[in-house]
């Protein structure tokens, strides 16, 4: 009599998941909530329900958050999961690179478009008509950085810091492209993992080389680690750092002071202000949200907002949206988004500094349609 | 209709249970049929057998190895690399995915599994993490911490197995077949050789069994199990990245086997059934899900340490099985050759700081009774342990029929003829009392993977180990309890199981550490009659007492130790009334009474 | 090169404090505490929320954490060590893996996972040694932690409850008959080792941050140490901690202090924090099998 009870439950429990929801359009958000990536996640989430609730009129979208954690088969399971309720018309996707490249085949098979602000792994080069990118890519924001570097700080030797995560992997790759473009020597490179907590030896090696800047693309605690330990050892090149700095919870973890002379580089910093949308954006976020947005919640803000914004303009089924998102120009909060064929939909990234007073950092540079380096 | 179900519970034991289980799950994906249900489900489907395989080396070998994740991921990135990179298919990935891991856990095997507990787990541990760096480091060939994308699907014959409900059935036929071949390993003498190791394996190498080997099957064939679930893994996902070698998987293994229950495969199932689908229903917890899967585990481990199946095992417990016809043994080998059946030649045994035998010589007939006599602390036990090789000599030999047998594992001086009993009872709980004796013919039948996976539907082995068994615990006066559990017999019942275990080995020599002890005067007297009988058959016996009456009757010689040193030896009138034995047990004072 | 060491021996001191705690519990129950990381991270994110509510140097919030850590010990030993005394030792390492997890999890729940910085212990800033300069945070964290060793090295082998606890570590059922309550006794030291992990996280958090994942990281930390050091030893645990925190610090810093290392081919990949971490797993794979007591453990009684 107990296991029949006992069976009951557990068939009760199941049921919510087996049944279909009734058919109206919804775009779930599938983005890391626990996890190492939790942050960017949350930022995701945050980006696309103000998208939402801001949404044209005329358009009523439900949406659903479901955590995809870290592993990959768990951002397909909630990407298969979301698909067989109700009609969906596009899709908020995990920007971890590994769970991207896991869900593509999915989003191919249902010919459903993942929205994303993921940077790294080459998602877009798996001729995979369905992923957009709302984010540079490595390729760009490299670009960027490493022209930043050489034009502006006149660099000739740098140093570089980076990740042994996808993230960092990608990016220390397309660093090294654009140093041999601009014709910079790479005189110091080491990847650290990100449970490394003593940064002095790897600092120490950094400064024996002797680089005129030393260029960073960590995630935001080994970024906080590093500019921590470097002021306290009064590290003397300049530290220009990946979009993980930008972030402001990464600048909230370090005093003013410590930041002064570092730059980052980012799709955009909505902290930073300057300009009306924006600070519109930033006001709303705080109120509804009572945390500061970063580039990823601004990116998937507009890609959101480029989904609705199609679906207002009549696109229904995820077909019309997917060919809307490719021919279409979007002039978002933080740039002007159009596709370049594969899905990449983000071509400018800027560079922030801090000037050791706040902790919320200046534009100083703009780099609009980057190409990436022919090579 | 209820009633008629608690009859065929009492009758079948676990039998309705297993059924009810195994056509719930066969019924599951017909309801569950979305593409998200099917993909879950398969998922369960993979870590069932990745369970089933840790089952062998955590429940069956009973030790806490961390290595499952590795196998799994290595296993995984075998399929992955030879799927995406060099276009191999199903048929070339499956089986290099099994043979792979299996090559790494026997390299690794050698060191680390004859370390203890602790030591195994971290020394696992140790493993799986340099492999995970590994596989970060090398990204030519692993793509580093992107992993490999594009990994073919399954194929057969040229056809692409469709995602959905058939890989789920391609994948629990897999499940299925691992769950036979598991079922066939350990269900005959071979698992109840597992079970005696892993609850006492001293006692396991002194019935002959070579622990060691036994470790390094279950240790292999939980590698090829998880080499085999990670092919099935990135087929299913068609992307393998380091997160399969991550500790979580580990952890993950872990819960379920615990959770379901360490040694039953229906257990493995259960488990990975409801580990995997615990987190996709709790989604709606969205950040608190995990914390609410840490409190179920908690709570498994505290309610139910058994596991789930171990609670349902108490619910619908075996009907007794029908005791078996006794069979006479086998005729055992004579000794060959002439000359004493045990020399003992200046043999030495320092413990730290205390001498607890100083030079000990002596000499065992063939055919004799010799008693081994002497005040607590004189070194009877160390000696019996020395003979039996589970202490080694400091210098000095022990010869067996001509031949140093010391420096040899307890294991193989057991197979050369010698078997012994113990002071403290150690008859396996959890097993009956006739198959307590029945493991101790594992040796002699050979025992082994090999005959295990050759055997029909019911083992012979087993049946005529039990047969043989059942023989001696007659010839012992135990026949009666057979069939019960060994934790609930008396004193007096478990001492006669124990010296019928160690008959059933056929020794030659049998050494008794302290037969008569808690014996009620009757028990004594019927004892002595039956190890008289012992002899009669053609065994030497050693034993060691304080029961001097006990002694008497029985032994043709005494050997009387003092402080590991022999004080006295001949005809036990001789010995009993030697002033120095007399000194020795009862102090200066007590040499004139 | 002094810089280098005392950021060495201010990170081993430190992971010295979890050793510590993890060893003592080993001792007096005979079983993994494989939450002992994760109290860790508890004692971290207190002392960030504690300076939250009273924004003071971490030395005057030490007494309050190691309070409210003692407490939470208490409470993990009732949930996953006295319902299992019975079972086997493997129970109450799982059963400490899910507390762990509910303890990360619920870390994650109340703070979000982004990194947190705890306050200094004293001020920041640096320190002039002669000819070289140190963190003061450093220096700081190496007297707390020498400070706490000291005194469970008093309380443990001279006082009578540091004699009640060793009995009961050696001879549970012997320290039974003699009266002695046993069970407050694992109560007490379940309570000490978490306060002493979460003296670890505050010592930590400043420099190195909080993460609610923290706790993965360190627990295996503690349990190399442990068996490096030798399993069941106090001394072994505080040498094998320094012995981690020599291939975190000194190892990837020896082509600066030896420049003659540097100019090897392959040295970048040589010194590099992935290999250091490697070359940390082979020598514990080494010990385990050459000399699996380690460096001052017992002799390992072979299983026959």
């Amino acid at each position: 009599m107990r296991r029949l009870v006992g069976l009951a439950l557990c068939l009760g429990l199941a049921l919510p998941a087996a049944t279909p929801v009734n058919a109206e359009t919804s775009i779930p958000i599938l983005v890391p909530i626990t996890g190492f990536l939790s942050l960017e996640g949350t930022s995701q989430r945050n980006g696309a329900v103000l998208a939402l609730r801001n949404a044209p009129a005329g358009v009523t979208v439900k949406y659903e958050i479901s955590d995809t954690g870290v592993a990959p088969e768990v951002a397909v399971n909630a990407l298969e999961r979301a698909l067989g309720r109700g009609r969906v018309s596009a899709v908020v996707a995990s920007m971890l690179g590994t769970q991207m490249l896991a869900m593509l085949p999915v989003a191919l098979e249902q010919k459903v478009p993942l929205v994303t602000v993921s940077g790294t792994a080459a998602i877009t080069e798996r001729g995979n008509p369905y992923v957009f990118r709302f984010f540079p890519g490595d390729a760009v924001v490299k670009a960027a950085h490493v022209r930043y570097a050489a034009e502006e700080l006149r660099a000739r030797k740098l140093a570089v810091i980076y990740q042994t995560t996808a993230y960092g992997q990608s990016g220390r790759q397309h660093i090294a492209d654009n140093a041999r473009r601009h014709g910079l020597e790479i005189v110091f490179e080491e990847g650290i993992e990100t449970q490394v907590r003593d940064m002095s030896p790897v600092l120490g090696k950094a400064r024996a080389a002797n680089p005129d800047v030393l260029l960073l693309h960590l995630h935001a605690p080994s970024t906080a680690l590093v500019i921590r330990q470097a002021a306290a050892t009064s590290f003397s090149a300049p530290i220009v750092a990946g979009s993980a700095m930008h972030q402001p919870p990464t600048a909230a973890l370090l005093e003013p002071a410590e930041l002064k002379g570092v730059c980052a580089e980012t799709n955009a910093s909505p902290v930073s202000g300057g300009d009306p949308a924006v600070d519109r954006f930033l006001e709303q976020y705080r109120r509804e949200f009572g945390s500061e947005p970063d580039g990823f919640a601004l990116g998937q803000y507009d890609g959101t907002m480029m989904v609705l914004e199609a679906m207002a303009r009549g696109a229904q089924s995820p077909a019309e949206i997917t060919r809307a998102l490719h021919s279409g120009i979007h002039r978002g909060l933080a740039m002007t988004y159009k596709s370049d064929g594969r899905g990449n939909m983000a071509h400018s990234a800027q560079i922030v500094c801090y000037d050791g007073q706040t902790r919320i950092p200046r534009v100083v540079k703009r780099y609009d349609d980057i190409a990436p380096p022919s090579n | 209709m209820i009633a008629a179900l608690h009859q065929a519970a009492a009758r079948h034991g676990m039998a309705v249970p297993l059924i009810v289980g195994a056509v719930l799950l066969v019924l599951w994906p017909t309801a569950f049929s979305t593409a998200y249900d099917l993909r879950v489900f398969t998922l369960a489907g993979i870590y069932a057998l990745l369970v089933i395989g840790y089952q062998f080396v955590f429940g069956h070998a009973g030790a806490l190895a961390l290595t499952q994740g590795a196998f799994f991921g290595l296993g995984a990135y075998v399929t992955g690399i030879l799927g995406a990179r060099y276009g191999q298919g199903f048929v070339v990935t499956f089986p290099l995915s099994i043979v792979v891991p299996i090559l790494l856990a026997a390299v690794v095997a050698s060191p680390v599994l004859r370390l203890d507990t602790h030591y195994f787990a971290l020394a696992t541990l140790g493993v799986a993490q340099v492999l995970l760096l590994v596989a970060l480091l090398a990204e030519p060939l692993t793509g580093g911490a992107n992993g490999i994308p594009g990994v073919p699907g399954v194929e057969l014959l040229g056809t692409p197995v469709p995602r959905g409900l058939p890989l789920a059935g391609f994948v629990w036929a897999w499940v299925i077949l691992g769950a036979l071949v598991a079922r066939q390993l350990l269900r005959g003498l071979y698992g109840t050789a597992f079970h005696v190791m892993r609850d006492n394996p001293m006692l396991a190498a002194c019935l002959g069994l070579d622990t060691g080997r036994l470790r390094l099957a279950a240790f292999l064939l939980s590698a090829a199990y998880a080499g085999a679930a990670g092919s099935l893994f990135v087929h299913t996902i068609r992307v393998v990245s380091p997160e399969a070698l991550e500790f979580h998987v580990m952890v993950a293994v872990l819960a379920m086997a615990v959770v379901g229950g360490r040694t039953r495969i229906a257990g493995a199932i259960l488990g990975a059934f409801l580990l995997v689908h615990l987190p996709e229903w709790f989604r709606v917890f969205e950040k608190s899900y995990l914390i609410a899967y840490g409190a179920i585990l908690l709570a498994m481990i505290v309610f139910a340490p058994d596991g789930l199946i171990g609670r349902l095992e108490r619910w619908f417990p075996p009907a007794p099985a029908p005791l078996p016809e006794p069979e006479p043994l086998p005729k055992r080998h004579p000794i060959q050759g002439e000359g004493p059946l045990l020399a003992l030649q200046g043999v030495v045994k320092s413990f730290g700081g205390v001498r607890a035998v100083a030079g000990v010589s002596l000499v065992v007939r063939r055919h004799e009774i010799l008693g081994l006599i002497g005040p607590n602390g004189s070194g009877k036990t160390t000696l019996i342990n020395l003979i039996t090789g589970l202490v080694r000599v400091d210098s000095g030999t022990i010869r067996f029929v001509g031949t140093p047998i010391n420096g040899l594992r307890p294991d193989a001086i057991a197979r050369r003829g010698l078997a012994r009993s113990f002071q403290a009872a150690t008859l396996v709980e959890g097993l009956t009392a006739l198959d307590n004796v029945a493991v101790a013919r594992a040796t002699a039948e050979g025992v082994g993977m090999r005959r295990a996976l050759r055997a029909s539907w019911s083992d012979p082995s087993l049946a005529r180990a039990r047969r043989h068994a059942m023989t001696l615990l007659n010839a012992l006066g135990a026949g009666d309890a057979a069939s019960c559990e060994a934790g609930t017999l008396p004193h007096g019942v478990r001492r006669r199981v124990e010296i019928a275990r160690a008959l059933a080995l056929q020794p030659a020599l049998l050494l008794l550490d302290e037969p008569a002890a808690g014996l009620s005067e009757t028990e004594q007297a019927d004892l002595a009659d039956r190890l008289a009988a012992v002899r009669e058959a053609g065994t030497t016996l050693i034993v060691v007492e304080h029961n001097m009456p006990f002694l008497a009757r029985l032994a043709d010689r005494l050997v009387c130790l003092n402080e590991g040193k022999v004080i006295a030896s001949g005809r036990p009138e001789d010995v009993r009334a030697d002033p120095k034995v007399i000194e020795a047990y009862l102090g200066r004072a007590g040499v004139s009474s | 090169m002094l810089q280098v060491i005392v950021n060495g021996v201010a990170l081993g001191a430190a992971y010295a404090l979890l050793a510590l705690g993890f060893v003592l519990i080993l001792n007096a129950t005979g079983a993994v505490n494989f939450a002992q990381g994760d109290l860790v991270m508890a004692g971290g994110l207190l002392v960030v929320a504690a300076s939250m509510v009273w924004p003071v140097p971490a030395i005057v919030l030490l007494p309050l954490v190691l309070g409210l850590m003692a407490l939470l010990g208490l409470a993990l030993s009732l949930l996953a060590y006295f319902p299992l005394k019975s079972q086997p030792p493997v129970a109450v390492f799982i059963s400490t893996i899910a507390v762990g997890i509910m303890l990360q999890n619920t870390a994650n729940a109340l703070f979000g996972a982004e990194p947190r910085a705890g306050p200094p212990l004293l001020t920041a800033g640096l320190v002039e040694l002669g000819p070289v300069t140190v963190s003061r945070q450093a220096l700081a964290i190496i007297a707390v932690a020498a400070l706490l060793i000291v005194v469970q090295h008093v309380l443990f082998r001279h006082t009578r409850l540091g004699r009640v606890l060793r009995a009961t570590a050696q001879d549970r059922e012997m320290a039974e008959a003699l009266g002695i309550r046993v069970n407050t006794v694992i109560a007490g030291t379940f309570a000490f080792a978490a306060a002493y992990a979460g003296a670890a996280g505050l010592l930590l958090s400043n420099t190195f941050f909080v993460t609610p994942s923290d706790g993965s990281n360190y627990i295996l930390k503690a349990y190399i140490a442990v068996v490096i050091g030798g399993w069941g030893s106090v001394v072994g645990a505080l040498c094998g901690a320094m012995v981690i925190a020599l291939f975190e610090v000194v190892f990837p810093s020896l082509p600066l202090v030896l420049p003659g290392l540097a100019s090897l081919p392959g040295a970048s990949w040589l010194f590099s924090q992935t290999m250091a971490t490697i070359l940390l797993y082979v020598v514990l794979l080494a010990v385990l099998v050459v000399r699996p007591q380690g460096l001052f453990g017992e002799t390992v009684q072979r299983r026959a």
